[in-house]
């Protein structure tokens, strides 16, 4: 039989990628989203083929589209916010003005699913609710994504991913037992996460609608979201205490913890099982301990006091190897190690770039880029990236003739009311300085453009 | 809170503004209708997924989510049982089962089968797998495939089944192949994609404050689940479509680097890694946790007219002349972000937290009224401990945490109902979760011979 790794190489080819069929074509989605966590739940559905047409308010933008670490922008954008935005048609289009409600009502009866994370009551009150859009048509998905939920008494509250994290409870585990500072899980994690679960929702209820033509409404609150991740509460209602910050140690196994190794490198090491733990003390040359009483038995290893020791045994040991040492040793015995990565490495890892989670994607207006890949490989029908963030407004044109058929006049019509528009001259929401829109095909009603 | 002052009247202004009572009465009647997820129809119900994971949690945890929307999980265990159920925090157990394994125990079945050593218990999985949607597993790339019950063998005869592999460092690739039998972790999943490495204080602070840190939760492993899940839904749809099954590929290794796609992207418009900066931020600011009087109170106040309205209601006013640019107030020099953090801390020590969340609420409240909406709306909030948000009416209200009765274990509050739909949501049925309790049941429901 043909080698299990020659089979799943061709399986997962991703030279093969561009040519294999998406899940979600023929999938419209109306979105309202902005920032991170409603635009990661729609980017997920736009990388599997749904058409995600974006709504911004011409000439400011997304929140997000300023936003960068330390200010720092690339050709004028925001590099960080391509990976969120990518495959999605951006649309200028200013809500307050009546012609614009009809548009969006004109889009909402084509559409499977819309979404918002505006404030609860926000898109109600704007006209561009669920309770509007089903009326127009029932059988649409609606997805809400807030802080705390679109009822209870803290609906009305703000909030951002920092909030979540606080509300859930999250923000006071990470750190040092007895320290004064609480570490936010990094990376705005609390707005990413939460956005995966809208995906899973929408998805979710897209299978329900292909068996039954139900459409429905989904509030989606990131602290909730937040707090299905911890089993802290169950261990508190049982305990009656609070895990608290526990610092590098996992005090789920043992030994398990962020370690210093002989060259000076970080390395997590944690061992899961019976076997994994027998095969670190080999790799020790510390049998000895599994003939102790203290750590003969799982749980009783797990006690305070003996993970303390092992920890320190652990962490001695370490200091006297180096770190490619280790994950040999790991590899040959058979126990979890890996070294701590971080954003450079990440970035040129082979490994990533061969399996596709990390990618150098080529694009039309901003050149190469790279970008995270999918969290999931799928064989037959994989997400991919097709474009990058766009200008604000970029694909009024193109959305309103191509998906509403409106008329290149009428279009004109209402770019010179201000009811579609574009961009300020602002880095965020801009095209590159020396990126010529004139010349660009999609941005002029997807006709060919002489040079 | 009094209405009159409270939060309701600062948010809520759109709502109440005028002509739109019955539009109103028809939102609150979908949200009503939302608050029960009992007798309502299950997304997945009547498909059988097999969770044959081992030692690894990230299994458990994306069949976790599909039972939860109702599809009948069947986990296969070794006669001696997943070795995680006795992975739990300081040992912490009820009858032999850890805290982890009861709370993502939830509406399962439970077989055991010896696949490791048995032929025969191979044939009952491979019969299952006939019937199954969605097969879940976590041994060694391969390993399912020289059992003779891999992806390869088992689509020849159910072409609709969804195999999902998940392993450190996936089912393909050179390295994929040469690390097959590496075992997993949340915590190696965590440092290999990249999240310690930005959690802890900046590098010149003492040791070991300066070290990377791990998230305080198992962060590796519940992303791996989500993505895990998220990818067999969607290979779901396309079996609804065409009734073509496909493998499904997650390596927990890309966790939080495919969760949050920074890292790769700063690598590279960056040429560098970014630096440790404690509990600053490098986008947004003022946005994290200070110390206050009373305890700790976040404070998210970022966009230029929040940050304003927070130097008004600390009494730092005189400060906004220094810090008026956003990009003077995130940057790369960690000693300047930390004299501003500094300034606010002098500000939030004087206070406690109800008195700093009252004065940035009554100060939104003005801001919201005034016909000039540059007000800001710096928000203000006390920290919760897991301890604090159970007894928050907000999640009372929402039926986060229910306490489940059990016949073997006793009584045991889970987390659940975290996604509201209101045609379809997903659920908590039982939490039972003892060895092989279902081996009777799904024998008699799967395996009779026909």
């Amino acid at each position: 039989m043909e080698d299990y790794f020659s089979f799943t190489a061709d399986l997962f080819n991703p030279q093969k990628i561009s040519s294999k069929p998406e899940v979600l074509t023929g999938i419209r989605v109306l979105d309202f989203t902005h920032v991170i966590f409603g635009p990661t739940a729609t980017r997920i559905l736009a990388t599997y083929g749904a058409e995600v047409i974006k709504i911004e308010l011409p000439y400011h933008g997304d929140l997000w589209r300023p936003a960068t670490y330390w200010g720092k922008y690339w050709k004028h954008s925001n590099p960080l916010w391509h990976f969120v935005t990518q495959n999605k048609y951006f649309v200028g289009l200013d809500l307050k003005h009546p012609e614009a409600k009809k548009i969006i009502y004109r889009l909402a009866e084509s559409c499977d699913i819309a979404a918002e994370n505006f404030a609860p009551g926000t898109a109600e009150a704007w006209g561009v609710g669920y309770t509007q859009l089903s009326k127009i048509n029932p059988q649409i998905i609606y997805l809400s994504c807030s802080t705390y939920g679109q009822y209870g008494p803290l609906r009305f509250y703000p909030g951002w991913d920092l909030l979540a994290q606080a509300a859930s409870g999250v923000l006071s585990l990470t750190g040092y037992p007895d320290t004064e500072k609480y570490y936010k899980l990094p990376d705005y994690l609390g707005d990413f996460i939460p956005g995966n679960f809208g995906a899973l929702a929408v998805l979710m209820a897209l299978y329900f609608r292909n068996k039954t033509g139900k459409g429905q409404y989904i509030d989606l609150a990131q602290s909730e979201a937040l707090m299905r991740l911890l089993y802290h509460f169950t261990f508190l209602h049982l305990t009656g205490r609070e895990l608290g910050r526990t610092g590098n140690v996992d005090p789920t196994m043992v030994p398990a913890s962020i370690f210093k190794t002989g060259d000076g490198k970080f390395l997590a090491l944690a061992c899961v099982t019976e076997e994994q733990f027998s095969a670190l003390c080999a790799a020790m040359g510390r049998e000895d301990l599994l003939q102790n009483k203290l750590y003969q038995n799982p749980f009783e290893r797990l006690k305070p006091a003996n993970v303390q020791a092992l920890t320190k045994i652990t962490a001695d040991w370490l200091k006297t190897v180096s770190l490619e040492e280790v994950l040999n040793l790991a590899q040959e015995k058979g126990f979890p190690a890996a070294e701590v990565l971080d954003d450079w490495q990440i970035c040129h890892d082979p490994w990533r770039r061969e399996r596709g989670s990390v990618i150098l994607f080529k694009d039309e207006i901003y050149g190469e880029i790279i970008l995270a890949g999918p969290s999931a490989q799928l064989s037959k029908t994989p997400a991919r990236t097709k474009w990058i963030a766009r200008p604000v407004g970029y694909h009024n044109r193109i959305v309103l003739k191509k998906f509403l058929g409106l008329g290149e006049e009428e279009i004109t019509a209402l770019e010179k009311e201000r009811v579609i528009g574009t961009f300020d001259d602002r880095p965020g929401l801009k095209p590159p300085i020396y990126y010529n829109l004139d010349a660009d095909p999609i941005f002029n009603y997807g006709r060919e453009v002489r040079q | 809170m009094n209405k009159k002052n409270g939060q309701e009247q600062v948010y809520a202004r759109y709502v109440a503004s005028g002509k739109t009572i019955e539009h109103l009465t028809s939102w609150g009647k979908t949200l009503a209708e939302m608050m029960n997820p009992e007798g309502k129809p299950e997304v997945l119900e009547g498909l059988l997924v097999l969770e044959a994971s081992y030692a690894n949690f990230a299994g458990i945890i994306a069949a976790s989510f599909l039972a939860e929307f109702g599809a009948e999980v069947v986990k296969i265990e070794p006669p001696a049982g997943d070795p995680v159920r006795g992975v739990t925090p300081y040992g912490e157990n009820i009858k032999g089962i850890g805290i982890p394994f009861l709370v993502e125990g939830r509406n399962k079945r439970y077989i055991t089968l010896d696949l490791q050593n048995s032929v025969k218990d191979r044939e009952d999985f491979q019969k299952l797998a006939e019937k199954a949607a969605i097969v879940i597993e976590t041994f060694p790339a391969g390993q399912m495939d020289s059992w003779g019950i891999g992806y390869r063998q088992l689509q020849t005869k159910n072409p609709g089944l969804i195999y999902v592999a998940i392993t450190p460092y996936g089912h393909y690739t050179e390295k994929g192949q040469k690390f097959a039998r590496f075992p997993d972790a949340d915590l190696t999943s965590q440092a290999g994609s990249g999240l310690p490495a930005q959690v802890g204080d900046p590098i010149n602070s003492p040791e070991p404050y300066n070290w990377p840190l791990r998230a305080g939760m198992w962060a590796g492993w519940y992303i791996s689940g989500l993505s895990a899940a998220l990818g067999a839904t969607v290979a779901l749809l396309y079996r609804q479509k065409t009734g073509e099954g496909q493998m499904v590929d997650i390596a927990t290794m890309d966790a939080y680097t495919c969760m949050v796609g920074f890292p790769p992207t700063i690598g590279f418009t960056w040429e560098k890694a970014r630096p440790r900066i404690g509990v600053l931020d490098f986008i947004l600011y003022p946005y994290g946790m200070w110390k206050c009087k009373d305890g700790y109170v976040v404070i998210a106040a970022p966009r230029d007219h929040d940050f304003r309205a927070l130097l008004k209601i600390l009494g730092l006013w005189k400060l906004e002349d220094d810090w008026r640019y956003t990009a003077d107030r995130i940057p790369d020099v960690i000693e300047q972000a930390m004299v501003l953090y500094k300034a606010i801390e002098e500000k939030t020590l004087q206070y406690t937290a109800d008195e700093l969340v009252r004065k940035a609420l009554s100060y939104s409240a003005k801001a919201a009224r005034s016909k000039w909406r540059g007000g800001g709306v710096p928000i203000v909030m006390k920290m919760n401990t897991p301890a604090t948000a159970m007894e928050s009416p907000q999640f009372a209200v929402r039926k986060i945490f229910e306490e489940i009765k059990d016949e073997e274990l006793g009584s045991l509050l889970i987390n659940t109902n975290y996604i509201k739909m209101s045609a379809s949501p997903p659920r908590v049925k039982w939490i039972s979760c003892s060895l092989g309790k279902d081996n009777e049941y799904i024998r008699q429901k799967y395996l009779q011979k026909d």
